[in-house]
């Protein structure tokens, strides 16, 4: 029996199908294997892994590797995508006159208003002016209740700001209640003798006084044109469990806009769009160009330096001179990023506008013909370059249980979402779009303020739970699952990912509730919004509602709950839509590869 | 330079002569008339206390301080005075809103098996070992003695804010929170430097350890 394989090289791994030719002539599939691609998509440095591959197949048959007489490999999509974040708004205090954070104890409860005086100065206090007190870390607990139990009696003291974590442990020695707030990492910036407000929200409530602009006009005694400038101050405490405010005559915070750049898109129209319009411009800037010819940013600009960047690289792959590389299509995505405040005073952050970019680039060839000579000559296997990506991602497609002509696909990878329509007749139309899994990885991350990409990916493919003993936790839909055995201590009071094979600890303090929430929405954002462009794309008429089938395919398909979003959005358009079963035992993996067998079948 | 044992055997002997010399008289192996003379501390007494009971609070988090601790110890392996010590992990955990509650476990010195004891005895199941000499360990109830939630195991580099953390750290436990693990510095000399006079403090902390007394009521000011 002649053996035939079929190679694909993804951007993340490498798969392949090994099939073996009957004597009537049909073809028989035998193993496949899968590993991650080595070196850059569509360079020599391929051939290691497809090796890789290629011997752990051959094991399983039971074969030696010099049984495969032909190798058809698949001509890759020559795109390549990248992806960019770009911060488009900034808050800036100037002359400290906010504090708002979130430190895990803040001790009292309610608001209160005075004059700001350091705890060495109570000495030269006024009996009858509210005073709120800030104590640097040099006082210890007992001596800071100490002196405030002593003054209680002559002087108004009315809050308390504290440097060291300790507001807990002044406020059980206090014989008074007022409100406190700790861990402010600089108290010496506090300027004494001005007007404060200081607020500390109930167990399980955020700020509200402080939060509204009229509240803290009421406790400061603000007019109208000052309430308006304190607006961004009320804007950034939302959600804070504890709050000052500082009234200082010249002290301002402003949102500022960032000179972000301008995108240049060059296509049967020609549109500039600045990034800082957001994204919902960006997108109908592109919509407006018609069929992208070029992308262009700014010079010295982020985005301009991201563009650049995209097509250098891609130009490096191909060898081709960059001016040759193309941008073919973006994708931009509105989210926020936790950016610290500057000039703040317990390194307080706020949720600024961003927004993430995904590009594509496209050139005219992956120049796959030289890992084919390599195969040749390295491995003594006739090689030769079989098809196109997309065609032969819908062929093993159709291997799918429960799939007709005309069939779509739907391949979701790392780097872009491509999809390909292939008709009763035969004739197939592909589409290539930027933004998919990376994209998503860089909206978790940035959204949810992560120092490693990595943590990232992480949140992205796997379930979350939080240890909540070390005999349970509590599963993302609410479930609980119970141990006989101790869970590793390590991961107690954490939230964790479900690998397979084991937990993994997500060492920011961010509650499961928000993490799933930013997970989903950035998925959401993506994937969902891509499907749909990519399929009017190739859709006849560029009517989705004429696509009958479409499969998803590709290393995003075996996502969790991906292909179930697609499949509840899509379902309104009258369109069966899931996760690809390729020869009923691959699920959404090995298409390509299995479609480069079954083509041999065609090709003779 | 080669090490053996006859090297080795040299040096204790000179050492042993030089100490001779010193005070003047043999250091004793063995009684006159050949009888082993223990040179072990005279063992305290704890008869008549109160024995530690099992805690109902479940905000409570349980200290289980050594046998030796601020009696025949008062300070730990660099000198932190052993009051201090109490007096920092105490008020991180009232930090937390948690509240402290100070046993002396009397039954063993080792640092695993009090933080489990102590676990054992408090309300919410969460306890902090504490050695004289200032190793420190989390532990839970229902942990192996030498499984546990945070081990402190290099009592030299510690100070007053690192068993503030712990304190903090062990009340997160009770609430169930995230815990950010304390962070500690890491020095691979400090085995070298301290590990004679380590040996030496968990030899007098052992000397007091009581096998009939489990643990008792020790209080935060001793």
């Amino acid at each position: 029996m002649k053996l035939i394989a079929g190679v694909d090289i993804g951007n993340s791994t490498t798969e392949v199908c090994v099939g073996g030719v009957l004597p009537d002539g049909s073809i028989r599939f035998l193993a496949s294997a899968s590993v991650r691609t080595t070196g850059t998509k569509g360079t020599p440095e391929n051939v290691g892994g497809i090796r890789a591959a290629l011997e752990t197949a051959c094991e399983r048959l039971g074969r030696p590797l010099s049984d495969i007489s032909l190798a058809r490999l698949n001509e890759a999509a020559p795109v390549i995508g990248d992806t960019a974040m770009e911060t488009i708004t900034e808050t800036i205090i100037t002359e400290s006159s906010m504090i708002g954070h979130n430190p895990s104890t803040p001790a009292g409860a309610g608001q209160a208003a005075g004059t700001l005086i350091f705890l060495e100065d109570l000495d030269k206090g006024m009996p009858g002016t509210p005073y709120i007190v800030a104590v640097s870390k040099a006082h210890s607990y007992e001596e800071t209740a100490g002196i405030l139990n002593a003054y209680q009696e002559t002087l108004s003291i009315r809050g308390v700001i504290l440097q060291a974590d300790e507001a807990v442990l002044v406020e059980n020695r206090l014989r008074f209640s007022v409100p406190i707030v700790d861990e402010v990492r600089h108290i010496d910036r506090i300027p004494s003798g001005k007007l404060a407000a200081i607020e500390v929200a109930l167990p399980g409530q955020s700020v509200r006084m402080l939060s509204n602009p009229y509240g803290i006009a009421t406790l400061l005694k603000l007019d109208a044109g000052e309430t308006r400038a304190v607006t961004p101050i009320a804007k950034s405490l939302v959600g804070k469990r504890s709050a000052v405010v500082i009234k200082t005559p010249h002290g301002n915070i402003r949102e500022n806009v960032l000179p972000a750049g301008v995108i240049h898109i060059e296509g049967e129209h020609t549109v500039s769009v600045p990034v800082d319009e957001g994204a919902e411009k960006i997108m109908g800037a592109l919509a407006e160009a018609g069929k992208v010819r070029d992308v262009f940013g700014e010079e010295n600009t982020n985005v301009g330096n991201m563009f650049r960047r995209i097509k250098t690289g891609m130009a490096d792959l191909a060898q081709e001179a960059s001016g040759s590389v193309r941008i073919t299509d973006l994708l931009a995505v509105d989210t926020l990023a936790p950016v610290e405040i500057s000039g703040a005073l317990a390194g307080e952050t706020c949720m600024e506008k961003a927004v993430g970019i995904a590009a594509m680039v496209k050139t005219e060839q992956l120049p796959m013909e030289r890992i084919a000579r390599k195969m040749r000559r390295e491995m003594g296997i006739y090689t030769t370059v079989a098809g196109v990506e997309a065609v032969m991602a819908s062929l093993g497609a159709l291997t799918t249980p429960g799939t007709q002509l005309p069939i779509a696909i739907l391949d979701m990878g790392g780097g872009s979402t491509d999809a390909a329509v292939i008709t009763e007749d035969g004739r197939v139309r592909t589409t290539h779009q930027a933004g998919a899994g990376e994209l998503v990885t860089l909206l978790i991350q940035t959204e949810l303020g992560l120092e490693s990409r990595i943590t990232a990916e992480q949140i992205k493919r796997y379930p979350l739970a939080k240890v909540e003993s070390l005999f349970h936790m509590r599963l993302e839909n609410g479930s609980m699952q119970f141990f006989p055995e101790a869970i590793d201590p390590r991961y107690y009071g954490h939230v964790v990912l479900l690998t397979p094979n084991e937990l993994l600890r997500i060492e920011e303090d961010l509650p499961m509730e928000r993490i799933s929430q930013v997970r989903r929405e950035a998925k959401r954002k993506v994937f969902v919004c891509n499907a749909l462009r990519a399929l009017a794309a190739v859709a006849p008429e560029g009517n989705l509602k004429k696509i009958p089938n479409v499969v998803l395919v590709g290393g995003s398909a075996e996502d969790f709950e991906i292909p179930e979003m697609l499949t509840e959005e899509l379902s309104s358009y009258r369109i069966v839509c899931g996760r690809g079963n390729i020869r009923s035992s691959e699920g959404p993996r090995n298409a390509v590869a299995t479609g480069l067998v079954l083509s041999y079948l065609g090709g003779n | 330079m080669e090490i053996n044992e006859q090297l080795i055997q040299a040096i204790t002997e000179a050492v042993v002569k030089v100490m001779e010399e010193q005070s003047g008289m043999a250091v004793p192996v063995s009684g006159q008339n050949g009888e082993k003379v223990s040179r072990m501390a005279p063992k305290r007494s704890y008869a008549g206390w109160t024995l530690a009971k099992q805690g109902t609070d479940p905000k409570e988090v349980v200290i289980g301080v050594g046998p030796a601790f601020q009696r025949e110890i008062k300070a730990t392996i660099t000198g932190i005075p052993l009051d201090q010590v109490i007096e920092n992990l105490c008020a991180g955990i009232e930090e937390e809103g948690m509240v402290p509650r100070v046993i002396k476990v009397l039954r063993t010195s080792d640092v695993g098996f009090m933080g489990l004891d102590a676990a054992k005895l408090s309300g919410s199941g969460i306890a902090i070992g504490l050695q004289s000499k200032g190793t420190a360990v989390i532990h839970q109830k229902d942990l192996y003695p030498l499984s546990n939630l945070e081990l402190f195991p290099q009592a030299p580099l510690m100070t007053l804010e690192t068993y503030r953390k712990i304190g903090q750290n062990a009340a997160r436990y009770v609430k169930g929170e995230k815990v950010t693990p304390v962070e500690c510095t890491n020095d691979p000399m400090v085995r070298a430097k301290y590990q004679v006079k380590a040996a030496l403090m968990h030899m007098v902390e052992t000397e007091q350890v009581d096998p009939d007394i489990l643990a008792i009521e020790w209080g935060r000011e001793q």
